[in-house]
This record gives structure tokens, C-alpha cells and sequence, in this order.
């Protein structure tokens, strides 16, 4: 329909009001507090120093490691346990929906009651899940053990995603018709030729979604980490949002923390820009 | 698979081991099912546990306990921290529908300057990182007065939802033929009436998918509300939890765990009444930017 003078404009306004005023304002505000510097209540313009001094801190390097091994763990095992589930639920099997159902309850949890599950899973000395897996590592107290606390904290992020991501590569697999499948079996193709010769190319795009939407998650995720290990033992699960967390909003260094708020910023902008192209350039909907 | 199965003497041999391939591929989603959902139900058989008999190997131990619920239920700061949850979550919910049924309707039905940009840029919020945009807004909020409010979470709440719903509702407002519409207004009705009394009543199921996904993922939060809440009398549930947890070094788990079963309900109840809604839309807002 054609335009009716300001109508369109005054439907849209109540949604540009709330989210300029809460996502567009903040996060141009958070430029303006990154040159800055509070002390005692005192604003000082610093200029570049926050950034001087986060890219001259070890703390810094270290934190981008340890989000940097919890990406690359979380998102390799929740894509190679989502592909598999997805093509176990791609054969349509019938009454698998109430399994559908059953694995998508994690991902309807908070990160916090996930975070207090998990830690009771793996209490000190008495968890359930503590003592299953104890022997398998060593005897290690998982999470009074720098990469024990890590494993934890992947374990339960994968549970919590698992669902997420299996959904979205089933879409993917649901996309490829099964003439394709049963022209290849009279063929006679070999299962395993079938899935490398017609189910990965087609659902490569969809992977690559996936992927990238995991590490736009792996990045950020914070609830879990404050929730399960406080960013402890020590500083050793200490990623780049929780050092986030904890400078601006525990030791209240608002232009250091809006510092590393640009820094993460970009980083995601980067990840959000080869998603946007991937689904451009790749998914044709 | 029929089609396999005529074609020679031999695919009947092939079919009964596709058979039994997928009794196999049943019995383990099966599996795989129970060994996702085991944290939870331990979780529960937990909750009804009085203290200290959470930890036996006996998932029955301690027998039918519900002295943690008593507790919970009786204890105003519990009760105060769940309706808490419920304002901020329900009032984010309506804000957000209203919002995205407007700014749906008007960018899935009218073709007006600068349409495209402005939608893209409204989706493009969703890909703003939470954590990075709560620390500056901590800063406005505590400038304004506004921390520790209904208010602020509301349109936190708000402001996370509407760019998703308004995609959803573009997608409704789509697959609604304007015919009735245009019927409307050659009966005299004004463009905001044809909205109002038209269009939305159609739009319905929409604006439910809208409400409900808006309100569990509120009731979840935990990040907003724990940066932007600070007072024991006006925290969330979630941020109440993380008290809790905090407080308590190993002494009452049994308890603990009760309260997140009791917080965990809305959701899961949700989900499970609305899973079609649910599910749809997280392929929407993945896979169509």
C-alpha cells in the first residue's frame, strides 16, 4: 500500500523511542566514558589511555585466551553433537517430536539456574557428576581446578545450546528434497558418500550460520560464567565479559570497563558483519 | 522409502535393515533425550529433599519432603522477588507487543521514504552485545534516577524484544490480504481504525507468539537485572537466586535447588503449552536477517 502521510512514521516511533533510548544511545555513549576516567566521582577526559592500558595489560591477553579456548570448545562440540542429532531427527522417524521438546527444556532455563544445577552436579567431593568423571581426569575437584572449572562452564553452555543449534542445522537438512536422496540410493551410493557428496554441500551455508552465531554467543557469554565460577579459581575462567563485568560493575572503573566495552564491540561487529554477508551471499530464503 | 522397496528382490532385504537402523537411531534419541533432560529431573527429585539427603545416591532418600516449598512460599523476600519478575517481564512483554504490532504493521503494508533503512537498522540492534550496551547504560540510568525501577527493566525488556517481534509481525501483517482492509475504508473507517479494528484482531496468534517468547525471555534474564537492580526488595528472582547462591556456601542446597525448580516453571510450562511459537520463531530470527 502507499503511503498515508506521517501514519507509517507515527506506528514505527513507539519502537524507535525505546530502542534508541536503550540500545542506540547507550552504546554511543559508551565511546564518550571510554575516553574517560573516574576517580572519587571525577570525570577526567584521558584520551586513549584506557585502551593503552588494556592493550599493555597481561590481564588482558589472558582473558582474551581463555575466551578464545572457550569458544573453540564450546562451538566445535555443540556443532559436532547438533549435526548429529539433526540427522538422527532428519529421518523422521515419527513421535520423535516429545524428544524435540524434551532437549529444548535447557535452552528455557536461565543462565542462572543452569549456572546452580551445574554447580551442584559438580559440588566439591560430592556432586553426582563430580565423582562420575573425577576418575576420568585424574581425580581433579572440577571446579577448584583451572581447567576443570572451564570444562564445566562449556559442558553446561553446550547443554543449555545443544537444541538451538540442532534446530537450526534441521532446517538446513529439511531444505534438501528427498528425490535427491532416492536418486542417489538407486544410484548406489554409499550412506557415507551420500552425506559428502549431497547433504554437506547443501547444508554448508546453514552450518556456517550456525557457527557463526555460536561464537557471537561464545564472545559475550557472561550468566554462566558469574553464575558457575565467578570467573575463579583465581582468575583462570576470567573471559573477556566477565573482566568486563567485574571492572565496570564491581570495581566500578566505568571508563576501563567502557574501554573494553568498545574493544568487545568491535570484535562483535566483526563477527555480525561476516554473519550478515554469510546469510546474504549464502541462504537463499 | 516405498519407493526403494519395488524396485527389486533384493531392496526387501535392504528396507528391513533401514528397519532396523532406525529402531536403533529411535532407542538412542531416546537415550540422548533422558541423559539432556537427567540434570533437570535430578534437579526436582532434589527439591523434595529435606536438608542434607540431597546428595544421597538414592534418588528417593528423605522420602516426599516438601518442607523447602513451605519455606520458600512463606518467605516474603521469595515472594516479593517473584513478582518482581512478573511486573518487569509481563510489562516488557506488553510494551513490546504494542510496539512491534505497530512498527510491523507499518513497515510489512505501506511502502514510505526511507523504509528499508529504518527497518534495517531496527533488526541490526539485535546483533548489539547485551553486556557492552548494559555498562553505559548503568552510567544513564544511575544519572537519571532510573536504576532500581519497574520502569528501566520494562523497557529493557522492551527494547531487547521489539526488533524481533517487529519481524515476526512484518511476516504476519504479510500473509493478511489487504482486501479487508480496503473494504473498511471504503466504509468510512480511518486508517488507525482499519489497523485497530481489522487488522489486529486477525494478527492475534501473532501477537500472542510475540508476548509469550518476549515474557519467557524476560523471566530468564539474569545479566539485565543484575546490573540495573540493587535494592533486595526490588531484584528479580534471577538476581535473588544469585544472592542466594551466593550467600549460602554449601549448607541448605536442597533449598536452593527448590527455588530454581519453582523459577524455572514459567518457562518450561510455556514452552512446552506454545513450542510451535517458540520454535518457528528461533528459526526466523536465525535464519532470515
Amino acid at each position: 500500500m502507499r503511503a498515508r502521510g506521517l501514519f507509517p512514521y507515527v506506528l514505527i516511533l513507539p519502537a524507535f523511542a525505546v530502542v534508541g533510548f536503550i540500545s542506540f544511545y547507550p552504546t554511543l555513549y559508551s565511546f564518550f566514558l571510554s575516553l574517560h576516567s573516574f576517580r572519587r566521582g571525577q570525570q577526567t577526559f584521558v584520551g586513549l589511555r584506557n585502551f593503552e592500558q588494556i592493550l599493555n595489560s597481561a590481564g588482558f591477553y589472558e582473558s582474551l585466551r581463555l575466551t578464545l579456548v572457550y569458544g573453540l570448545f564450546f562451538v566445535s562440540l555443540t556443532l559436532l553433537f547438533a549435526f548429529l542429532l539433526a540427522l538422527a531427527f532428519n529421518r523422521k522417524l515419527g513421535y520423535t517430536g516429545v524428544f524435540m521438546t524434551t532437549i529444548f527444556i535447557p535452552w528455557m532455563l536461565s543462565e542462572i539456574v543452569t549456572g546452580i544445577i551445574f554447580r551442584w552436579l559438580f559440588l566439591p567431593g560430592y556432586g553426582l557428576l563430580q565423582e562420575l568423571f573425577s576418575p576420568l581426569f585424574g581425580n581433579i575437584t572440577f571446579l577448584g581446578h583451572p581447567q576443570g572449572a572451564m570444562g564445566v562452564v562449556v559442558g553446561a553452555t553446550i547443554w543449555r545450546t545443544l537444541a538451538f543449534a540442532m534446530l537450526l542445522i534441521l532446517a538446513g537438512l529439511q531444505t534438501i528434497s528427498s528425490e535427491v536422496y532416492e536418486a542417489a540410493a538407486i544410484d548406489g551410493a554409499t550412506g557415507w558418500q551420500i552425506f559428502w557428496y549431497i547433504t554437506w554441500p547443501l547444508v554448508r551455508p546453514t552450518t556456517l550460520v550456525v557457527v557463526l552465531l555460536l561464537s557471537l554467543q561464545a564472545v559475550n557469554s557472561t550468566g554462566l560464567f558469574l553464575s558457575i565460577t565467578n570467573g575463579g579459581p583465581g582468575r583462570a575462567t576470567e573471559v573477556l565479559s566477565v573482566m568486563m563485568y567485574r571492572e565496570a560493575l564491581v570495581f566500578f572503573n566505568f571508563g576501563y570497563g567502557a574501554a573494553l566495552a568498545v574493544v568487545m564491540f568491535f570484535v562483535n561487529a566483526i563477527l555480525a558483519a561476516v554473519y550478515l554477508r554469510t546469510m546474504r551471499s549464502e541462504i537463499v530464503v | 522409502m516405498a519407493v526403494i522397496s519395488t524396485q527389486a528382490p533384493s531392496s526387501v532385504a535392504r528396507l528391513t535393515l533401514r528397519q532396523r537402523s532406525n529402531v536403533v537411531l529411535f532407542l538412542t534419541l531416546a537415550l540422548v533425550s533422558l541423559l539432556v533432560i537427567f540434570p533437570v529431573i535430578y534437579a526436582i527429585f532434589t527439591s523434595f529433599k529435606p536438608r542434607g539427603f540431597g546428595l544421597a545416591r538414592d534418588l528417593l532418600a528423605g522420602g516426599f519432603y516438601l518442607g523447602n516449598y513451605e519455606l520458600l512460599l512463606s518467605t516474603p523476600r521469595f515472594v516479593r522477588q517473584i513478582f518482581n519478575s512478573f511486573v518487569m517481564s509481563f510489562g516488557g512483554g506488553v510494551i513490546t507487543t504494542t510496539a512491534a504490532a505497530m512498527a510491523g504493521y507499518a513497515f510489512g503494508r505501506f511502502s514510505f521514504r526511507g523504509r528499508t533503512v529504518l527497518l534495517s537498522i531496527l533488526l541490526a540492534v539485535m546483533m548489539l552485545p547485551g553486556l557492552t550496551n548494559l555498562i553505559p547504560l548503568y552510567k544513564i540510568a544511575s544519572d537519571l534516577g532510573l536504576r532500581d525501577t519497574y520502569l528501566i527493566m520494562i523497557l529493557v525488556y522492551a527494547a531487547y524484544g521489539i526488533p524481533f517481534g517487529t519481524w515476526v509481525m512484518v511476516g504476519f501483517f504479510r500473509s493478511i490480504p489487504t482486501d479487508l482492509e480496503e473494504a473498511a475504508k471504503v466504509d468510512g473507517a480511518t486508517p488507525f481504525q482499519a489497523f485497530w479494528l481489522v487488522v489486529l484482531p486477525l494478527a492475534a496468534p501473532g501477537l500472542t507468539a510475540v508476548f509469550i517468547t518476549n515474557f519467557v525471555y524476560n523471566w530468564n534474564d539474569f545479566l539485565a537485572a543484575l546490573v540495573l537492580l540493587s535494592s533486595t526488595a526490588m531484584k528479580t528472582a534471577m538476581v535473588g537466586l544469585f544472592d542466594f547462591q551466593n550467600q549460602l556456601t554449601g549448607n541448605n542446597n536442597e533449598l536452593l535447588i527448590a527455588a530454581c525448580v519453582l523459577i524455572m516453571l514459567p518457562g518450561v510450562v510455556l514452552f512446552v503449552l506454545f513450542r510451535n511459537a517458540f520454535l518457528r520463531g528461533m528459526l526466523e530470527g536465525a535464519l532470515k536477517g
